[in-house]
């Protein structure tokens, strides 16, 4: 990431012993605490492939002697880990696809167009930032549940579970984003308008200049929105939990949170199955960081 | 014969005009910008919008989901603020605000002001520290637990290193609190750091090189210079910080199941416990009315003082 005003921010001579002490306190103080972030991780990688033995023993290993990968063909085999994976992958898929969509329409519509009510509309919009998910369980679990002509529920939504129990339940509060409709609003704000313009005096119409000209181009804000939008799905708790009942159904945090329960302290799966649930997102986050960078400085809210 | 050329060529105009219309209705901004939001608005007023007002309505009944809400006036909300273990929770939402905040954002802004910068590593380092923002909340609280773990954790096994004994943090009515914030800000440094290295980058250099050339030394202008025009940014840092904790189900749903004796017991585990556990919509409904109501306050309180912050 080339950030001009970094290279304005030197430290001058590095001749005297004084002039580096700052330097020198800086990089013991952030070492220090980089140690303090990462040794969890670290220690869930180790003890994941540690015999039993090591992980109960009086010493503290951090290297193991030897490397058991058995634990994790024990976490693969006693959590259904394919099924897992595959919800997860199928759940995460539809936000992301979703979210870019929708919000790219909708951010291209309050950027761009002129209609009645869009300032009422968008201020709607823009106070439901300050209300967090948790607040409205309630209503959205009733939403769910009472889903009309959905898992055995009438027009009215009585009789049956509606999307209770179904990963259509899980989704549903996915598809769209507030987040996204105003990254993409503020993308397309600045978008250069001359453009758009030339296409539509050479006969374009406005949703050929849409698809044709703005979809092209979004694809840094495109590829933040799915960052964010793949980050809250995969890593989704609360409402999984609340709306999967079924083993088939779970994702992988859900899954994941049960483990334990049923296994009581077996550790070392349960680090293991740790470290495949958080891989796909570490990877994912290691190759694609500046786009959450950027994202995160535009909106500074997570989750 | 030619009545008939004029009058195909009036039916032909006529079409054409016809087409010309529907073109220019499909193409004007009204019906594109309706085609565009009819998704998203309706999803949107669905989730976000009838929710609050539903929610608000849910309060002021008694409902347990197999007969239709009843109205019960003020019933929800006078359980909430007499109720001991309904009120410890609004104390305990407090308190790990309280123990959480101060602490987490400075250490934010002190890891974001040395790695603002030109040194080696400093990339590597910043996507370090982020590393647990990106972790999900389970996986997060699966290790800590680990770590926490009486018998054989890590925290225990070093405390042993300098003589002292081992703790049950977890279980512990005096330590269940504090190993959450532990984790609290374990988790969130990273993402807090994002916003405030977003921040340093508005303050205009010369004004620290101006400062350094004065005599002042790296924490007098850090303390004098940064912090005071930082302070929009610590404050934004501050109420989403504090949000994030009123949100925080998954560690206290991991971790403590909002024991031991209730001391980790937040209002958004109190919501899930009536619902969920008792099957009281109505009670459930009255604390996420008064949690909305202390997160919308708090949001009000920071756009005001950007507001005047920008205005000065």
């Amino acid at each position: 990431m080339a950030n001009p005003s970094l290279t304005r921010n030197t430290q001058g001579s590095f001749s005297t012993w004084e002039a580096r002490l700052p330097l020198m306190i800086t990089y013991v103080f952030l070492i220090i605490g980089a140690v303090v972030m990462i040794m969890p991780f670290v220690w869930m990688v180790s003890t994941s492939v540690k015999p039993d033995r090591e992980i109960f023993g009086d010493m503290i290993r951090w290297i193991p002697t030897e490397l058991d990968l058995q634990n994790y063909s024990d976490a693969f085999e006693q959590t259904n880990m394919p099924r897992i994976f595959a919800n997860t992958i199928v759940v995460t898929a539809v936000a992301v696809a979703s979210q870019v969509l929708l919000g790219s329409m909708a951010g291209y519509a309050f950027a761009r167009l002129r209609f009645r009510g869009k300032m009422l509309i968008f201020f709607a919009l823009l106070t439901t930032m300050m209300v967090p998910f948790e607040v409205l369980i309630i209503p959205v679990f009733l939403l769910i549940k009472f889903f009309p002509l959905a898992g055995g529920n009438d027009m009215l939504g009585q009789g049956g579970t509606g999307l209770i129990n179904t990963l259509g339940g899980v989704m549903f509060p996915n598809f769209v984003s507030v987040f996204g409709v105003f990254l993409f609003r503020q993308f397309y704000l600045g978008f250069p308008k001359e453009i758009e313009e030339a296409a539509i005096v050479d006969g374009c119409s406005r949703i050929g200049v849409y698809w044709r000209i703005l979809i092209p181009n979004s694809k840094p804000v495109m590829g933040t929105m799915a960052l964010f939008a793949f980050l809250w799905s995969w890593n989704d708790f609360l409402w999984p939990l609340v709306v999967v009942k079924e083993d088939s159904l779970k994702t992988i945090q859900l899954g994941l949170s049960v483990f334990d329960q049923e296994q009581g302290t077996a550790w070392a799966e349960l680090m293991a199955a740790s470290v495949m649930a958080v891989v796909p997102v570490i990877i994912l986050y290691i190759f694609l960081q500046r786009f959450l960078v950027s994202g995160g400085i535009t909106s500074g809210i997570k989750g | 014969m030619s009545l008939a050329v004029s009058e195909g060529a009036a039916a032909r105009a006529a079409n054409q005009d016809w087409r010309d219309r529907l073109y220019r209705f499909y193409n004007s901004q009204a019906f594109v910008a309706f085609l565009f939001l009819l998704v998203p608005v309706l999803l949107l007023a669905a989730l976000k919008i009838w929710p609050v007002f539903y929610n608000l309505y849910l309060s002021f009944t008694r409902y347990e989901l197999f007969e239709p809400p009843r109205f019960v006036g003020l019933k929800n909300y006078k359980y909430v603020f007499t109720n001991k273990t309904a009120f410890q929770s609004i104390i305990n939402t407090l308190l790990f605000t309280i123990e959480a905040v101060p602490i987490g954002t400075a250490l934010a802004l002190i890891i974001a002001k040395l790695l603002d910068q030109s040194i080696r590593g400093r990339v590597f380092l910043r996507t370090l520290y982020y590393l647990p923002v990106v972790s999900s909340v389970v996986v997060s609280a699966m290790i800590w637990r680990w770590i926490y773990s009486p018998q054989h954790g890590l925290l225990n096994y070093f405390l042993g290193l300098v003589g002292i004994p081992p703790q049950h943090w977890l279980n512990d009515p005096n330590l269940a609190l504090i190993s959450l914030v532990i984790v609290t800000i374990w988790g969130s440094i990273g993402s807090n750091m994002v916003i405030f290295l977003a921040g340093l980058q508005d303050i205009p250099r010369d004004i620290i090189e101006a400062a350094r050339v004065d005599g002042a030394n790296a924490v007098q202008s850090f303390l004098q210079i940064t912090v005071p025009l930082m302070r929009p940014v610590i404050l934004f840092v501050v109420v989403t910080f504090t949000i994030s904790i009123f949100r925080n189900f998954g560690l206290i749903f991991m971790l403590t199941q909002g024991g031991p004796f209730n001391r980790t017991n937040t209002m958004v585990w109190e919501v899930y416990q009536n619902v969920f556990g008792y099957l009281r919509l109505g009670r459930g409904a009255a604390i996420s009315v008064v949690m909305l109501v202390i997160v919308l306050i708090l949001t009000l309180i920071s756009f005001r003082v950007l507001r005047e912050r920008q205005g000065a």
